[in-house]
């Protein structure tokens, strides 16, 4: 388990960290437990163990592993997923963009007025406003070098603030239920169109990744910037494009979304930006940047929606997921905290005195 | 290779470099050594294209060039290891010693840049698996790292900033060898130091600076070390260290006994008395440092028993430690000492409570209590207002120094490496600082990895090595060589 | 003659150093809003002034409240919104049970308890600040719902005279309060040993630990302030509207830690002042109901704002680069 402070990262000096000289630095074994329990691995790990607890919770009555739970969270993949790529993608370069949920909501309104022409020019609309809205926060944060919370806060506000002025403050309606209908029609069982997307977005984001050195250097830009910057990795074109990319996912979210609602409103339909945060989380990556990868945030984002299809066809109260959800968030939070360690050995040793 | 001709550099008033000539042949070792604001870090920047020169110029191969950016002097072949390592610790090590070469395509994985990656290594004397974190690496480990990174960018010219300030001897022993390796494959290598034993182990000829220009170049067969450091300060060091007032109360003191932090201190025992200076010495990684944070409570986990003037200080209570008048003054002045605030809250940082009535702070109480702050230590009370960061290292330190003031009773300081950062003219203020607080009867416990300082300062010495401790010297058999010999490889323990 | 004047100016602008510098402009703005704000046609008439002054105080109370959080060094609270609704419905659900005084202490408890347990957590284990105040706010509405299954809850009749309603010295009483807020706020930051740690953990944190500073207990003090102000801040708009439910202060976080910005606070916390706040929930506020005066429709009052908070956080923020 790695050990970040609030944004801050412990270097070799550090005296928690282990600083005997070793020759062969590859030959450290690792043992099996802590390997399952790093950060790489911890979201396959808490998707095992919410699937587990869910069918324990079910009770051999068939409604979790069924296909319409499968469907069902495929389908909560798809409204929050991208936003959760492009949110975490931010945060692996060490940034945050608290924009995402304006430009959701801002790109399901520009998506429905113009798709009520044509379906493409909607889609093309809502891309270009993310594009647009993506490269203006990145550029504001590179070239004044000021920090993404501000900046993307203000994002969020004026992109709110656009979709009520371009929707003239009204819920406006998508005339073409036929192509709604469409996006959630199941294909193959589990899937739709919507759901695809999405997938196929994540594919090749993990694609890209692991096999293209943007990956690396979109670690190294969220690891450690100055290193970056000096071994010439274009950190400035990296940082800008992450946000336009975010933008870009959170408007074409949205605008799948509200077509598939038939429907847009500036007051935005759904919050959006908790489950993204969650599921980046959930997902293996940090606030403090540097860690992180698509194939992890997947399977923070399918857990989150397994959860929220899961405790529906338990039949569970509304509630019952925002406290899921709020608890393992608390989960993670405490297990990621840099003092726990200490304090819990403090802590045993006081008792042992006493 | 390359030819530096009367470089000079301003910024605004102040001139950083005034004229500064050197020359570097391919195969070569050529130290580069003064005080802090001789001129070092500004003739680097130019050499790598941070910054432009004013004046004189930079030849290459007899062709004069221009480094206008940090990628032009990459391609020239021009290569920095700074203090702060260029490395992503999240990142591999293959990923890191490619990082941002332009050579690398966009699909990067592909065997000949792990073949050439893993021959960097080998060429350096290393043999680490190249898809290890970084963030696993001890220092040394991770220098070599990034001397592979440049080698795969066909550096020719080597630039090292205190390459061992933060290495253990081990390490350092290994960083020679790569060195060796370096020159017989013809790189040309400038070693900016202020380690004098280095200078004269590894290299073949040493420039000095001081003041923003050269006075002096010679070949290391040429000159000696007390010429070498005369050359550097403009006097004698002798100078620095105030005379030594025995003073009384040396009964009582810091007990230490038996204090272990795991990976870094075992059995370690030790007396400290009031009214003395006690320094354990040892090279960086022997775990001096570890000693006085794990007293001052800042490492969890430390066992041991610690008794300030009879009565136990518990490791790890922050808040006897304040109310028992512990300081503790961190090697890290940055992060560790000064707060981004102005002088006055900076200097009062420990004492607030003391001037507060049920929590309610009277700053005419505070106020007056920094301005005789500043008087104590020699800072100027004008610049109470200022932002601490923007004081001098020799300022700064004192500030820190002053937060040990004020308490009811003479405390103890426990100081790392008191004049890091320090320019030399500052540097006899400290040590005369230090005496000031022997003389108050503070117990003053420091550890320093400057040997000259402990031999010049200290009237109890112990040696580290390897978290043991090995001898214990007191004033008048404190001796440089048997001090020298303990904390590089000693032969078992001695009393002295 | 216009050429000496000028060049003279230009000097005594060069003159000023880039703190100074950054006051002159600060000032210039507020002067100009100021101008621009009585410019306006029926500015100063007293139904757009009351109204102006009762929208601000319930934002800027919360503002006052994550104040503290941010600098402290913890960023922002997305809990804070929650907490004032929770405390408003305490404060409802006690007054029609045993009265005044009683309903305000439970509301001022309520929010001290929810936002310190979340300061434990940050100050004690050193957990990412941000995660645990969404995890409060979602555990917040998750458990709101199952408990009050969404209803409203009403001040009963008899005792709605008892709440502070109507104007003192021509001010909303909404208003005052919230100056008094941030008088108080800002005597806790200048004068209480709590105010200096905090201002010090926020600029510094492993030096405040270096010199033995209680960073345990001002993290979780900051927290418990910054929940007591959202708890005046619920029991104001329980007040104001004769009952509560959870829709209240719904993303008030939002503008709450946009007038702490604007107000010219650094979002990385060790610096600031109460004052700052309130001027940037002042700037904020003028701006949108002049927007509003000039026949702005409200669709595009909310683009401006966003417009002006970006626009503000690139001229204060030039100077926090690293």
């Amino acid at each position: 388990m790695s050990n970040h402070g609030h944004g801050g990262k412990p270097g070799p000096t550090a005296l928690a960290s282990d600083t005997s000289a070793r020759e062969r630095a590859g030959a450290i074994p690792v043992p099996m437990l802590a390997r399952l329990l790093s950060p790489e691995f911890r979201p396959f790990l808490i998707f095992i163990v919410a699937l587990g607890g869910l069918t324990l919770v079910d009770g051999g009555e068939g409604r979790i592993l069924s296909s319409v739970t499968a469907f069902s969270t495929l389908q909560y993949f798809s409204t929050f997923g991208l936003v959760a790529l492009g949110l975490g993608l931010t945060m692996v370069i060490g940034e945050f963009d608290l924009s995402v949920s304006g430009v959701f909501g801002l790109g399901g309104c520009v998506a429905v007025l113009y798709g009520n022409e044509s379906i493409w020019l909607g889609i093309a609309c809502a891309l270009g406003v993310g594009i647009a809205f993506g490269m203006a926060q990145g550029f504001i944060v590179t070239r004044f070098g000021i920090g993404s919370v501000p900046v993307t806060l203000g994002g969020l506000l004026t992109a709110n603030g656009l979709a009520y002025v371009v929707t003239q403050n009204r819920t406006v309606s998508f005339d073409n239920i036929d192509l709604a209908l469409l996006l959630n029609e199941s294909i193959a069982t589990f899937f739709s169109i919507r759901s695809l997307v999405a997938i196929a977005f994540f594919v090749i984001s993990i694609f890209v990744f692991f096999s293209t050195r943007i990956g690396r250097d979109l670690t190294a830009t969220g690891s450690n910037r100055r290193a970056a910057l000096v071994s010439g990795v274009g950190v400035g074109r990296i940082i800008v494009c992450s946000f336009a990319f975010s933008a870009t996912m959170s408007a074409l979210g949205g605008a799948l979304l509200s077509f598939s609602l038939a429907s847009a409103s500036p007051a935005g339909l759904a919050d959006v930006l908790v489950p993204a945060i969650i599921a980046s989380i959930l997902g293996g990556i940090s606030l403090a940047g540097g860690m992180g990868n698509p194939l992890g945030l997947a399977a923070g984002v399918v857990t989150l929606s397994l959860l929220r299809s899961g405790l529906n066809a338990l039949a569970a109260p509304p509630y019952a997921n925002d406290v899921a959800s709020a608890l393992i968030l608390f989960a993670v939070a405490i297990a990621d905290a840099p003092y726990l360690l200490r304090r819990f050995t403090a802590a045993t040793a006081w008792l042992h005195r006493n | 290779m390359l030819e530096v001709e009367h470089l000079a550099k301003s910024f605004g008033p102040i001139k950083a470099l005034r004229d500064v000539s050197l020359s570097l042949a391919a195969g070569h070792v050529r130290a580069v050594c003064g005080e802090n604001g001789a001129g070092k870090s500004t003739l680097m920047r130019l050499l790598m294209g941070v910054s432009r020169p004013d004046a004189g110029s930079i030849k290459l191969d007899g062709k004069s060039v221009s480094i206008g950016n940090p990628q032009e002097a990459q391609r020239l072949g021009i290569a920095l290891v700074a203090q702060e390592l260029s490395l992503a610790p999240d990142l591999s090590i293959l990923d890191n010693i490619w990082l941002g070469n332009r050579t690398v395509p966009l699909f990067h994985r592909r065997k000949e840049f792990r073949r050439r990656a893993a021959a960097a290594l080998a060429l350096l004397g290393v043999d680490f698996g190249l898809d290890t974190r970084v963030s696993r690496l001890t220092m040394g480990q991770r220098q070599i790292v990034e001397i592979a990174r440049l080698l795969v960018r066909e550096a020719r010219v080597l630039i090292l900033d205190e390459p061992t300030a933060t290495l253990s001897d081990v390490e350092i022993e290994r960083m020679m060898a790569v060195l060796r390796t370096l020159r017989a494959q013809g790189k040309g290598i400038l070693y900016v130091t202020h380690r004098l034993s280095e200078v004269f182990k590894i290299c073949d000829s040493v420039t000095v600076l001081r003041n923003g220009a050269d006075v002096g170049s010679a070949t290391i067969d040429q000159i000696d070390r007390e010429r070498l450091i005369a050359l550097m300060l403009g006097r004698s060091f002798s100078d620095m260290y105030p005379a030594v007032v025995a003073t009384g109360t040396a009964d009582q003191g810091l007990e230490i006994t038996d204090l272990e932090v795991s990976g870094h201190v075992q059995a370690f025992s030790l007396f400290a008395p009031r009214g003395r200076i006690t320094c354990i010495a040892g090279q960086v990684g022997a775990g001096a440092s570890a000693v006085t944070r794990a007293i001052a409570g800042l490492v969890p986990g430390a066992t041991g028993t610690v008794v300030l003037d009879g009565r136990p200080l518990p490791l790890g209570s922050l808040g006897q430690r304040v109310r028992r008048n512990v300081t503790f003054i961190s090697e890290d002045r940055a992060t560790e000492g000064i707060f981004d605030r102005n002088v006055l809250e900076n200097l009062v940082a420990s004492r607030v409570q003391d001037h507060a009535r049920c929590g309610l702070i009277s700053w005419l109480s505070l106020r007056r209590f920094a301005n005789r702050l500043c008087g104590e230590v020699a800072i100027d009370a004008q610049r109470l207002g200022a932002q601490a960061f923007d004081l001098s290292g020799g300022n700064q330190q004192k500030l820190l120094f002053a937060r040990a003031l004020g308490g009811q009773t003479p405390g103890v300081i426990l100081i790392n490496e008191p004049t890091r950062g320090v320019d030399v003219g500052a540097r006899a203020e400290i040590y005369r600082l230090l005496r000031e607080f022997c003389e108050r009867g503070y117990v003053l416990l420091m550890t320093s990895s400057d040997l000259e300082e402990v031999v010049g300062i200290s009237d109890v010495v112990v040696t580290l090595y390897r978290g043991k401790i090995v001898s214990t010297y007191q004033h008048s058999r404190i001796d440089m060589a048997h001090i020298l010999a303990d904390i590089t490889h000693p032969i078992g323990a001695k009393a002295a | 003659m216009v050429g000496v004047s000028s060049s003279a100016a230009r000097t005594l602008w060069l003159r000023l150093k880039a703190p100074s510098r950054l006051l002159v402009v600060r000032v210039a703005i507020m002067l100009a809003l100021a101008a621009l704000a009585l410019a306006t046609p029926s500015f100063l008439s007293a139904p757009s002034l009351t109204t102006l002054l009762t929208t601000i105080s319930f934002v800027g109370c919360l503002a006052i409240a994550m104040t503290f959080v941010t600098i402290g060094g913890n960023v922002m609270s997305f809990a804070l919104g929650a907490t004032a609704a929770v405390s408003a419905m305490v404060f409802v659900v006690v007054l029609n049970t045993a009265g005044y005084a009683s309903g305000v202490a439970a509301a001022l408890v309520a929010g001290a308890v929810i936002t310190g347990l979340q300061g434990c957590l940050i100050g004690f284990l050193r957990a990412n600040p941000i995660i645990v105040s969404i995890a409060a706010s979602v555990l917040i509405y998750g458990v709101a719902q199952r408990v009050t299954s969404n209803e409203t809850v009403h001040v009963s009749e008899t005792l709605i005279q008892s709440l502070l309603k109507g104007k003192l010295f021509g001010a909303p009483i909404e208003f005052i309060v919230f100056l008094g807020l941030t008088a108080f706020g800002q005597a806790v930051l200048s004068f209480t040993t709590f105010g200096r740690n905090l201002f010090y953990i926020g600029s510094g944190f492993r030096a405040a630990e270096a010199v033995g500073l209680p960073t345990v207990r001002t993290t979780i003090l900051a927290y418990v302030w910054a929940g007591l102000f959202a708890g005046v801040t619920g029991v104001l708009l329980a007040s104001r509207y004769n009952q509560a439910n959870m829709e209240f202060a719904l993303r008030y976080d939002y503008d709450a830690i946009a007038a702490v910005l604007v107000g010219g606070i650094a979002i990385q916390g060790g610096s600031g002042s109460m004052l700052r706040t309130f001027a940037g929930v002042a700037a904020v506020s003028t701006i949108q109901i002049v927007l509003l005066l000039h026949g702005f429709r409200e669709e595009w009052r909310l683009f401006i704002t966003g417009l002006i908070v970006l626009a503000v956080v690139v001229l204060y923020s030039k100077r926090q680069r690293q």
